[in-house]
């Protein structure tokens, strides 16, 4: 039975097998008949197409610019697109941000730097379908060359900076071609912290941001915020200047650590070794032993401590300031607090779009400063944390937190984001640091702090040779190390004072961010070497 | 005065024993019974005694020194004293004040006073309260701009006077007076910003300086008065309508014609504010004869220089 039934079903099942394959054959001929008849007719279309694109020569990718042609095309800013310029005809060179086609229409976005507005190709007797379509088919982050009219727009664009007019393209070409796959979207670099959670979209975390920094540094932000930055060194020069100060330039090679020994870069030397400067300290010096009376320096600083917090990186950009002062050392710290003030002033009067850009991405409040700049003494500020309920010693060093701490109470009381604090004890400060003359305890050292953090520690120096080599005995320092250093003070110093300013530090803290990687361009930190 | 009085609960003359193994101690309530020690109240009448001539010296020596200085000084003296029989002498403030039963423990730093008022509305009031505390203590005046104010007048940077020679010092002080001009709608006082909120109001800020100086009158009656006045000089002088500030005008008219100053016989916080905001409410002009009086006899006493620069 089963052996008969068995072949009959083979049978059976061969038969339905071949009704399948015939019911599979029949479908795929059809499939293919198909596939021709849309081939042919795309092929038609193309042809078609090609026959009838009347917009071929107003829209393509152009040739590499080799500077073959030198062409006398004016290419308007994109912040100057404002309806005074409505209805003229303008060629702009821009970015793509993003693209949406929407059936004969096809909407763009176009950046440039912080800068945006939106353009319009639409099917019409200047632009074909074909050119739609090309228009929506550049790749983001594209340079394009656009020729189009400005007109004004009856309803306000919300989501571009340039919201009163709109583009209508009439040419369109690209001139670099991005590739497709972004490893970051500029949206998602730029959303504000939290609303991305909320929104369930994609936020980038400040590691694929450092690692992709090219891509990242396109975004408002990074635009506003190294604007900023360039606008703090820019105000530093030029109050500096006025007050009648020289810029130098000091070796960043140094023979021997300025401040302590263990965190220093050493770099081979040909045969010997050499360090990297941890700040121009001592040339600075110097420069005012020899004579030049008040100089500042904008340089390279380096620092080998292995601490990776939000505030330290090993690589940055160091504002130093050295002046030989009359009679006192307040006169050194009305100079800094008064070039402080005057960047504060020139950031807040000219920078302000900047700041609300970064505002948009980084919410917090505004910067508050007092002129003259408060002064509290190290004493008082002892006092204030004592009255807060912290306990500590007279003559010990701040501590960060106590120092975030201290930056609430004075806000509190004093409404400033910004204020000095003087006569530190003399046991946490440098060997070159002068004792005050009234409390041995204390010494003519200040520090200036911005939103609770410090980003100047300065003093009157010792000029002094005598008082400097006990100072450094004290401290026990290797005099042999010193010698070339001490020997620059035998031969008539006048009194001096001074201190670093961290760049990155400043513009971080004026802008209430909270990483100082974002403030520094190719951060360079314990664990980050590239880009 | 005892409120009530209880009968004794047991007969007063019980005789208890009392055990042998502890000590006897004097009975600490004795005093309180009977009398405080005479020997003690005389002793306090001495000094009160020492300390009432030795003001009424002071005083008599401040007043010649003003005719001697100020020509037409010798309105203030004879007219004022001629109204009431007890002459008014203190152009200085009485009682002896010491910062550190006022303030609370010293804490070994400076005690900061902060004023943030707006450029618009100059306190006056404070500014002379401020020059009169520098006679009395050491104050290390400051001025700063905050950042929020824009375009503060030169003359208001330099209100509180030449920076004192010492300034670099700040621990050599014992008040510090740091005003600040600030973008606020009202001006507010911040001194220890633990334990005390921000006093709001010229009026309140006025009160808490002037107690720095001299106590308020012991008499609820009299202090109450000084604080009416104060207010209706805030309220209704400085922010009222013309009609308001001629009800005032009348109102200080009789007031000065009952006494020298405006809270009696001694020159109190209520002179101060009224004569600042009606400096301020320019009516000195209309004013009637005895608030005339008053006026020359406040400008007599020197303390409203400060006031008097900032009125433009």
């Amino acid at each position: 039975m089963t052996k008969e039934e068995a072949p009959g079903a083979t049978e059976e099942e061969q038969q339905a097998q071949s009704k399948k394959g015939l019911k599979k054959q029949q479908k795929e001929a059809e499939k293919a008949a198909k596939k021709a008849e849309k081939q042919a007719k795309l092929a038609a279309d193309q042809q078609s197409t090609e026959e009838d694109d009347f917009a071929k020569d107003r829209y393509g990718v152009s040739a590499m610019v080799q500077s073959q042609h030198k062409l006398d095309r004016v290419l308007v800013r994109v912040q100057d697109l404002t309806p005074a310029k409505a209805d003229q005809l303008i060629w702009l060179r821009a970015r793509v941000h993003t693209s949406r086609a929407k059936g004969k229409q096809c909407f763009l976005v176009l950046r440039q730097q912080q800068f945006n507005l939106q353009a319009l190709v639409a099917v019409g007797d200047r632009a074909s379908k074909q050119m739609v379509k090309f228009a929506a088919n550049i790749t983001k982050e594209s340079i394009v060359d656009v020729e189009a009219f400005v007109r004004t727009v009856e309803q306000k664009i919300e989501s571009c900076s340039q919201q009163d007019v709109e583009l209508h393209i009439e040419r369109i070409f690209v001139v670099s071609q991005a590739e497709p796959r972004l490893p970051l979207q500029l949206e998602d670099a730029a959303r504000p912290d939290g609303e991305g959670e909320e929104e369930g979209r994609a936020t980038v975390n400040q590691d694929t941001k450092l690692d992709n920094r090219v891509i990242d540094l396109r975004t408002t932000t990074s635009q506003a915020i190294f604007r900023l930055q360039s606008g703090v060194c820019q105000l530093f020069r030029d109050t500096l200047t006025e007050k009648g100060f020289v810029e130098i330039q000091t070796p960043k090679i140094i023979s021997a650590a300025s401040e302590g020994g263990a965190n220093v870069f050493t770099v081979s030397y040909f045969k010997t070794s050499a360090y990297l400067a941890q700040s121009p300290q001592l040339y600075k010096q110097m420069c005012i032993c020899g004579d030049f009376d008040k100089v500042f320096c904008v340089g390279p600083v380096f620092r080998a401590e292995d601490s990776n917090t939000h505030r330290h990186l090993t690589e940055f950009v160091g504002l130093d300031i050295e002046m030989s002062f009359n009679y006192h050392y307040h006169e050194v710290i009305d100079s800094i607090t008064d070039t402080m003030v005057q960047i504060f002033k020139g950031l807040r009067d000219n920078f302000q779009t900047e700041i609300q850009t970064v505002n948009k991405q980084f919410p917090s409040e505004p910067f508050k400063f007092l002129e003259p700049t408060l002064r509290l003494e190290y004493t008082e500020a002892v006092a204030m944390l004592h009255e807060a309920g912290v306990e500590m010693g007279d003559e010990e060093d701040l501590s960060t937190p106590n120092e975030k701490l201290l930056g609430r109470l004075v806000k509190e009381k004093y409404d400033t984001d910004f204020y000095v604090l003087d006569k530190y004890p003399l046991a946490v400060r440098p060997f070159y640091t002068m004792p005050d003359p009234n409390n041995p305890k204390y010494s003519n050292s200040y520090d200036m702090f911005m939103r609770g953090e410090e980003i100047l520690s300065g003093a009157q120096r010792v000029h002094d040779a005598q008082l400097l080599t006990d100072r450094a005995k004290h401290h026990q320092i290797d005099l042999e190390k010193i010698k070339a250093y001490i020997d620059s003070f035998r031969y008539g110093a006048p009194p001096h004072g001074g201190g670093g300013i961290g760049l990155e530090r400043v513009c971080m803290l004026y802008l209430g961010l909270h990483n100082i990687r974002q403030t520094s361009m190719f951060p360079r930190d314990p664990k980050r070497l590239t880009p | 005065m005892p409120m009530y009085q209880v009968k004794p609960v047991s007969g007063s003359h019980m005789k208890t024993d009392l055990p042998t193994c502890m000590y006897a101690l004097p009975n600490v309530h004795a005093l309180q019974n009977g009398e405080v020690e005479p020997a003690v109240k005389a002793l306090e009448a001495r000094q009160d005694e020492i300390m009432r001539k030795l003001y009424e010296l002071k005083a008599a020596v401040e007043g010649l020194a003003k005719t001697v200085t100020t020509p037409d000084a010798d309105l203030d003296l004879t007219v004022s004293s001629s109204l009431s029989s007890q002459s008014p002498t203190s152009t200085t403030f009485r009682g002896i004040t010491d910062l550190d039963t006022l303030l609370g423990k010293d804490l070994g730093a400076l005690r900061d006073i902060v004023i943030n008022a707006n450029p618009a509305q100059p306190p006056l009031t404070l500014l002379v309260l401020h020059s009169v505390l520098c006679q009395r203590y050491r104050v290390l005046s400051s001025v700063h701009v905050h950042s929020s104010a824009s375009s503060v007048p030169p003359q208001l940077l330099s209100c509180l006077g030449p920076r004192h020679p010492d300034s670099y010092a700040r621990q050599m002080f014992q008040l510090g007076f740091t005003l600040i001009w600030k973008d606020v709608p009202k001006l507010q006082m911040k001194f220890r910003v633990q334990n005390m909120c921000p006093i709001e109001g010229e009026a309140n800020v006025a009160r808490f300086l002037f107690k720095l100086l001299s106590p308020y009158p012991s008499d609820p009656a009299v202090a109450t008065l000084v604080d009416s006045w104060v207010d209706t000089a805030f309220f209704q002088l400085a922010e009222g309508s013309a009609k308001e500030r001629a009800t005032v005008l009348r109102a200080l008219n009789a007031a000065l014609g009952r006494s020298p100053w405006l809270a009696g016989p001694e020159f109190s916080l209520a002179d101060i504010a009224c004569y600042c905001c009606l400096l301020q409410s320019a009516s000195v002009s209309s004013a009637p004869t005895n608030v005339e009086r008053w006026i020359k006899a406040c400008e007599n006493l020197g303390h409203f220089g400060p006031a008097k620069l900032h009125l433009k």
